[in-house]
């Protein structure tokens, strides 16, 4: 495979009126292969038609260049055809005669009866014979936009370029289209670059998509493969496995974009007040049960009461929202599964390792593993029958759903399987699919269970598609589910913010704790802000919906509930590293010594007068009774039954440094 | 198996015959306009005969010997100046046509170059604007000055009357050409006379057709400002003119009519030329 294409170190800046010039794309590198379709996907304005323009010589980079078949582009020609977004066809021109117009420019050496062949052939091609006499105005939008494919395609170009070429079609229309194009395509191998906005049409067509961020200063934000095989199907492809975790990374990095976006239109300067160092905190969370403290703490007052004025909650849809959102530092803090602080720390995010810490422990327990109601019709009522009929139906894909590599809920669900002998890699696939999809995914078929926390959990029994086959009150009674963490560089740089911040928490995690607000606080969390879903669902206690029991399922507050614990972060390193998400650090001491802000914990709960609950937990239990020696975790991890091949590693988190400004 | 009585919920059982049908559609589009002018008339005609003004009547074309005889022998000829209407009216017409023609020429041949080319505009464009204010009778005593001799300070008149609709639109219309089709033809490479040819003109023929409209009206107007002032020439504006030195009232009238109407002919005669030849666009 040669490229074809090379987009080298493309700058494009754009002068302002008033003297200033805008950048509009920064260090663009692109490579693309002969015969690869291309996808330029990104929000309006963030310049993807400007690149488009720039390979086909339209516009020229202010810095970089473009290269097709190694030659520098300067100028527009027919080797790099485009197919514009508003179809250019001359309204004067027959659909013949706009064919033919480009086929006689472009080809005068043929004679006049092979250039007519050529025309007719192309008008064949995209099922325009009826109409080739009819002029543009005559034509809906869709035959136009054919006619278009059809001049660029007759003038035989080495390159096709697409600029939003449905953008302006109705769905039915655009569907037959892109079946279309992709047949030609895949018969005469052509190479094509496409600019969509349509996530769809991207997977589709792509095999690969490149992702542009907003502007000013555009960048590729990622690009994806697409490992659907050819020729695809537009009924089809939607079943294929890639096709809705390709859907929902194109769709979460849309998402991101835009809420960078909406972060950067808002001022952002640290206001100091009361004595804090910041008073102005965006606070991010997953809508879940477990977000009560940080729903109540908002309207209850508490966050004011402690003097953190201006506190915003920002909703995110997955947990890798809010790991974005802490790394970027579009977010001051969050609540995040309580693996999350190890996992960045250790680096388990893909980038450089960076140290988070947690001060508080705002939640325990609130999960449980749900199978789908299908495999209960098929006699699969308890762990071991599962895995009969894993060994039953070993041809079928058996996936899973976690909500995080990271969270309690995959580590849970990975220990639960591999003491009853299924490997959680291998006899089985876990997926990570955002909490508001899985019930979805359960419905359709498309896993077999999940391991989820409440509300969600508690909907697919209530809807009747799942049933729980291990409660986490069997797997790990009081192990931790939410944590608050913070950067290590933010809670250094804002000492009195992060006390004022636990204060406040610890203070509505003391409020949730009570079996009598637990009504108040379903009617509290059903609100848009939060979970935006009906209050019947959301509960609090153990068993039942009633709210009769008072006996808690979430663990919100009291002994040992609150307080940071490295011994249970240690577990977490041991169980990321088992499963190979990081390798097991050599310096895990000092990893956990950073990670557990328990001194910020007890100066806040001093402070707050409830000293009762700065009370350590014992050892760490599980229900199948293997001890968790905290002084040899390496000799645990060699012990337990099934793992991958970890790896012992220095992990450079550098010193302890506050953040800068 | 039905038996439709009523003729008007069925078309085609019981049409009417063609005329009446004829009347029926066309009767909207006739008797309004009839109305109009026949009271119009007879409202001239009512303050002529009361004496309410000095102006004759409509009514005396036909009373009026002389009038009767120019409206009914339009193309008798005894030499000199003395001929009928027609004739006038085809030695006006034969002046508008050569200055027309003249600034449909150099008009759409300014236009493009102002249109394609900014600094051009930039540096002519306040000129011109300035220019095509100036009245078609401002420029009489200029181009008789110019040409020392009637007929050709005519056409001048002419000319410089009619040009600037047609020079201002074409630069429009080149200026307009979408940038769409620029970029088809960048992506193709075509050749300047292929894009002069293939692109350019057909894009701004709509707009080169609204200025040559505009213009022709321009160029009737200035035929009779031009030869009212410029006396011996045979011509439609030299026919009122020298009806007026002779008090023929009815005579002017009749003259007017006759501009009226080649002036009407006129326009339609462009839109049916616009219709046929920028139709589909």
């Amino acid at each position: 495979m040669t490229s074809l294409v090379q987009v080298q170190e493309i700058d494009k800046s754009f002068p302002l009126s008033g003297g200033n010039t805008y950048l509009a794309l920064k260090g663009i590198n692109l490579d693309i292969r002969k015969g690869e379709f291309i996808s330029l996907i990104g929000h309006s304005g963030c310049g993807k038609s400007t690149l488009l323009n720039m390979i086909a010589g339209l516009d020229l980079p202010t810095g970089g260049t473009v290269l097709v078949d190694g030659e520098a582009v300067r100028r527009p020609g027919p080797d790099k055809m485009v197919v514009f977004q508003n179809y250019s066809l001359l309204p004067w021109l027959s659909v013949r005669e706009n064919i033919a117009l480009a086929v006689d420019e472009v080809m005068p050496s043929l004679a006049r009866a092979e250039r007519d062949a050529v025309v007719d052939e192309h008008i064949a091609m995209v099922g325009l014979g009826a109409a080739g006499h009819k002029r543009p105005g005559e034509l809906s939008g869709g035959m136009r936009q054919r006619v278009s494919i059809a001049r660029a395609l007759a003038i035989k170009p080495k390159l096709l370029l697409l600029d939003e070429p449905f953008g302006a079609l109705d769905a039915l229309t655009r569907g037959n289209l892109q079946e279309k194009l992709m047949q030609i395509c895949n018969e005469h191998d052509l190479t094509a670059v496409m600019v969509t906005h349509d996530v769809d049409e991207a997977v589709l067509l792509s095999d690969r998509i490149v992702m542009l961020t907003n502007g000013p200063g555009s960048m590729i934000g990622g690009i994806l493969e697409v490992d659907i095989p050819r020729p695809r199907q537009r009924l089809t492809v939607v079943h294929h496995p890639s096709y809705y975790s390709l859907r929902s990374e194109i769709i979460y990095f849309l998402n991101r974009q835009k809420r960078v976006k909406q972060w950067q239109a808002k001022p952002h300067k640290v206001l100091a007040r009361h004595g804090l160092e910041k008073v102005n905190l965006d606070l991010g969370f997953v809508p879940l049960a477990a977000c009560a403290p940080l729903a109540v703490a908002e309207a209850k007052g508490f966050f004011s009461k402690h003097g953190l004025d201006e506190v915003q909650l920002v909703r995110e849809t997955s947990w890798r929202g809010v790991t974005d959102g802490l790394v970027d530092g579009t977010l001051d803090a969050a609540l995040m599964p309580s693996g999350m602080p190890a996992w960045m720390t250790a680096g388990g995010h893909g980038g450089a390792p960076l140290p988070v810490v947690s001060s508080l422990t705002l939640s325990r327990n609130g999960n449980g593993i749900t199978l789908a109601k299908r495999l209960a019709d098929e006699g699969v009522h308890n762990v071991d029958d599962y895995r009969r009929y894993l060994q039953s139906h070993q041809r079928q894909p058996h996936r899973l759903g976690i909500v995080h590599p990271a969270s309690m809920h995959n580590l849970l669900l990975r220990y639960w399987l591999a003491s009853h002998a299924i490997d959680p890699d291998h006899d089985v696939h876990l997926q990570t699919i955002p909490p508001a999809q899985m019930l979805a995914d359960l419905k359709d078929g498309s896993i077999d269970g999940f391991c989820i926390g409440a509300p969600w959990l508690d909907r697919a029994l209530a809807d009747g598609h799942g049933f729980t086959v291990a409660g986490d009150l069997a797997i790990w009674p009081g192990h931790p589910g939410k944590v608050l963490g913070v950067r290590e560089d933010w809670a250094l740089a804002y000492p009195n913010t992060h006390i004022a911040l636990t204060k406040a928490l610890l203070e509505a995690c003391q409020y949730c704790a009570k079996s009598s607000h637990w009504g108040e606080m379903s009617e509290l969390l059903s609100d848009r802000r939060y979970l935006g879903m009906k209050k019947e669902v959301i509960w609090f206690s153990e068993a039942s919906a009633d709210g009769s029991s008072t006996v808690p399922h979430h663990l919100f507050f009291g002994k040992g509930v609150n307080r940071p614990s490295r011994s249970e972060h240690l577990w977490i390193l041991t169980q990321l590293a088992r499963w190979g998400e990081i390798p097991f650090p050599r310096n895990y001491v000092e990893i956990l010594e950073r990670i557990c802000a328990v001194g910020v914990f007890s100066t806040a709960a001093r402070e707050l007068g409830l000293d009762a609950v700065s009370y350590q937990r014992g050892a760490i239990e599980l229900f199948d009774g293997r001890p968790f020696d905290v002084d040899n975790p390496i000799d645990y991890l060699n012990a337990v039954p099934v793992h991958r091949d970890f790896s012992v590693a220095e992990i450079p988190i550098g010193v302890p440094r506050a953040l800068a400004g | 198996m039905t038996i439709s009585t009523n003729p008007t919920s069925s078309r085609g059982e019981r049409t009417p015959p063609g005329v009446a049908l004829w009347w029926k559609q066309t009767r909207k589009a006739i008797l309004p306009p009839l109305f109009g002018i026949g009271g119009f008339l007879l409202f001239w005609q009512l303050s002529a005969t009361l004496g309410l003004t000095k102006l004759a009547g409509p009514l005396s074309l036909f009373t009026e010997e002389r009038t009767r005889e120019l409206l009914f022998y339009p193309f008798f000829d005894r030499g000199g100046l003395d001929k009928g209407l027609f004739l006038h009216a085809m030695s006006s017409l034969s002046r508008v046509a050569l200055g027309y023609t003249l600034a449909a020429v150099v008009g759409i041949a300014a236009g493009i170059a102002v249109g394609l080319n900014k600094g051009l505009d930039r540096a002519l464009d306040p000129l011109f604007q300035f220019l095509r204010m100036v009245a078609p009778l401002a420029w009489v005593p200029i181009a008789l000055v110019l040409f020392q001799n009637n007929q050709p300070a005519a056409i001048f008149v002419i000319f410089v009357t009619s040009i600037w609709p047609i020079l201002i639109n074409t630069a429009e219309g080149v200026r307009q050409i979408p940038q769409d089709y620029r970029n088809v033809a960048l992506v193709l490479q075509m050749s300047n006379r292929n894009f002069f040819t293939k692109v350019l003109i057909p894009s701004a023929l709509p707009y080169i057709f609204t200025g040559l409209r505009i213009s022709i009206g321009l160029a009737w107007l200035a035929i009779i400002a031009a030869e009212i002032v410029m006396p011996g020439t045979p011509g439609i504006g030299f026919f009122i003119w020298d009806a007026y030195q002779n008090s023929y009232v009815s005579d002017i009238i009749l003259g007017v009519i006759w501009i009226g109407a080649i002036g009407l002919i006129l326009d339609r005669l462009m839109v049916w030329l616009q219709n046929r030849i920028a139709a589909g666009q």
